[in-house]
């Protein structure tokens, strides 16, 4: 591309600013200045003006503004006691204090509407088939036993809700059959011990469902004795010691247990208050004559040294002839399905099998030890908090095969290249399952009615919503449901 | 306050961090220490007892720590001194005794590599 024809006119005006820039006097007067210019117009005036800023009085330094460090010198700053600039100068939450308001359990809100028409279980209906598919209220002694037991979880919604009520799905009427059959044998046979193991998804409800055991156990007037988080036994922040003569060496948790003890006092505080010891239990406190169950878990409470005897005392008379049957649950199965975090005296860890209420329980839900006045065992699973076990992964899969009369080529086996926890195989071999699975369209509407009912779900339910609640909670799984319903709506 | 060992603890502090401070016991000792006489992991200073205590003073006393052991490692820098050997030399000039570069970073060997190593003790109560 050929240059464009130069035009003399920039090179002559250049030429000439050289000159006049050589030869210019110190101060050329104005007008000869402006008319060396006047061809590019703009530049007579300038657009803006840096003098009041440069004449302005220097502003005052930012406060908490400090210099960049220079290259090289440390920044770290570690002196203690010294805030940054910036930081909150308020008193930390109390010693305490943070612990308690993650573990608080809110089971009201003013703010929830009461539901009208809600029926609350009760000893008589709480077993029957009538009421599936029904959300029922929890009365409100049944609630005081329960969060004795610490069965509500903080995790799960009751907060939301005006008063605590559940929803009787298929899973749980199964359940209230098992107490029924329980409670009730067939003719001429004694009171079975039902053990079982609750498998599903996450925020498929099974913590809830242990809760739900727990409260239809306790209206039938039986025996509840909850071990809330099986994470807490076995990971080393509650003291133990071994137990006196046991070989191979036991290990009990004093503090653990006597609190155990305090919990099944006030869940079962009627029963405990009016049944006397009728056994001679060899306690290392002295026990009055003709004293009550209360009386005697109490020795353990207030002598945390004596709470493993006394509880074994206290188990022996539960299960004596003639007292009612026990429901004994444990939330989070695989924490105890592993060592622990205990170190035995020769540092080695100890498995959990070896403290003596994993042992209590284990022995229960294996069938080792049988409940002579009948009861159930259940053990949840947890999938959000559980450490690998591939023993209880095993079992469970194995269960469920035995469950559906698996042909013997379709039923799982060890794969022998895998490490097995034997102790955990063993105790969980003749263990079956409940699987707790999502919600039919049925019961999800019932819920679903309960939560608009409540105030909480501004919608109207009819089929076409459910139906997409329930596609969106993955089939029913009622966790996902009361979040895409009432959590984020 | 619980008295261990002589020195004086918190009831707050937990047993292994108190235990970790007296020069020679590390992560690993005091855990062997606690699992022998079953103190769990978490434990307070405050939640032992008396026995417990007893024995902890017990046990720490038959152990080679604080100033028994830091003589024994001043007294083997010393000796390596007086034989006027190379790693003696480097001791005594605060610089790294195993053959390690010296051309930028010896911080490490400038804190530690000294006749005096370990300081000159805590005061005991």
């Amino acid at each position: 591309m050929p240059p464009p024809p130069a035009s003399p006119w920039p090179l002559l005006q250049l030429r000439r600013v050289c000159r006049l820039s050589l030869d210019r006097p110190a101060s050329l007067p104005v007008d000869t200045r402006a008319c060396l210019f006047a061809r590019p117009q703009t530049a007579k005036t300038a657009c803006f003006s840096t003098s009041p800023a440069r004449w302005a009085n220097p502003s005052p330094k930012k406060k908490g503004l400090v210099a960049a460090p220079k290259r090289g010198t440390r920044t770290l700053n570690v002196k203690r006691g010294k805030r940054a600039s910036g930081q909150s100068t308020a008193r930390p939450p109390a010693v305490g204090e943070r612990k308690a308001q993650r573990k608080r359990v809110v089971l009201s809100n003013n703010n929830a509407l009461p539901v009208p028409g809600l029926v609350d279980l009760d000893k008589s209906n709480a077993l029957s088939d009538d009421i599936r598919g029904h959300v029922m209220g929890i009365p409100d002694l049944a609630v005081d036993a329960l969060r004795a037991v610490d069965a509500f979880k903080p995790t799960q919604g009751w907060r939301l809700f005006r008063r605590p009520a559940t929803l009787i799905r298929t899973e749980t009427a199964r359940l209230a059959g098992l107490v029924r059959d329980v409670q009730a044998p067939a003719e001429g046979q004694a009171r079975a011990t039902v053990r079982r193991i609750l498998t599903g998804d996450r925020l498929s409800g099974k913590s809830t469902l242990l809760l739900q055991g727990l409260a239809v156990a306790w209206l039938q007037g039986w025996v509840v004795v909850n071990l809330p988080e099986a994470k807490d036994l076995v990971n080393g922040h509650t003291d133990y010691a071994p137990l006196p003569g046991s070989r191979p060496a036991q290990y009990t948790q004093d503090t653990y247990t006597a609190s155990l003890l305090s919990q099944m006092v006030a869940a079962n505080s009627a029963l405990f208050a009016a049944t006397r010891v009728v056994t001679k239990p060899t306690l290392p406190v002295p026990l009055p004559a003709t004293a009550t169950l209360k009386q005697l878990a109490e020795l353990g409470i207030a002598s945390p040294e004596a709470s493993w005897p006394v509880f074994v005392a206290l188990w022996a008379e539960l299960t004596h002839p003639g007292r009612p049957p026990v429901m004994l649950t444990l939330d989070g199965l695989s924490h105890i399905m592993r060592e622990s975090d205990y170190l035995s005296a020769d540092v080695k860890p100890i498995h959990s099998h070896d403290l003596t209420l994993v042992r209590h329980f284990v022995d229960h839900l294996s069938g080792k030890v049988p409940l002579p006045n009948g009861g159930i065992v259940l053990a949840a699973t947890s999938t959000s908090n559980a450490p690998s076990s591939p023993a209880l992964d095993f079992s469970v899969l194995l269960a469920k095969a035995r469950a559906r009369n698996a042909h013997p080529s379709h039923t799982p086996t060890w794969n022998p290249y895998r490490v097995v926890d034997q102790r955990a195989m063993e105790c969980l071999a003749n263990v079956d399952t409940l699987n707790v699975s999502g919600l039919s369209k049925e019961e999800a509407r019932t819920i679903m009615e309960y939560y608009a009912q409540s105030g909480l779900l501004r919608a109207k339910v009819d089929e076409k919503l459910v139906a997409e609640k329930w596609s969106l909670a993955g089939m029913g799984n009622v966790g996902e449901l009361e979040r895409t319903s009432i959590r984020l709506v | 306050m619980v008295f261990i060992f002589g020195f004086n603890f918190t009831d707050a502090t937990l047993v292994k961090r108190s235990l970790e401070t007296f020069y020679g016991i590390g992560p690993k000792v005091s855990r062997s220490i606690m699992a022998r006489y079953h103190i769990h992991p978490y434990a307070k200073v405050g939640t032992l007892k008396n026995a417990t205590v007893m024995d902890l003073t017990a046990e720490l006393s038959s152990m080679k720590i604080e100033n028994d052991l830091r003589r024994e490692v001043q007294e083997n820098i010393r000796r390596l001194r007086d034989m006027g050997s190379y790693r003696g030399r480097r001791h005594a000039m605060g610089l790294p005794v195993r053959g390690q570069n010296t051309r930028s970073q010896i911080t490490t060997a400038r804190r530690l590599n000294k006749i005096e190593r370990g300081g000159s003790g805590r005061v005991q109560m």
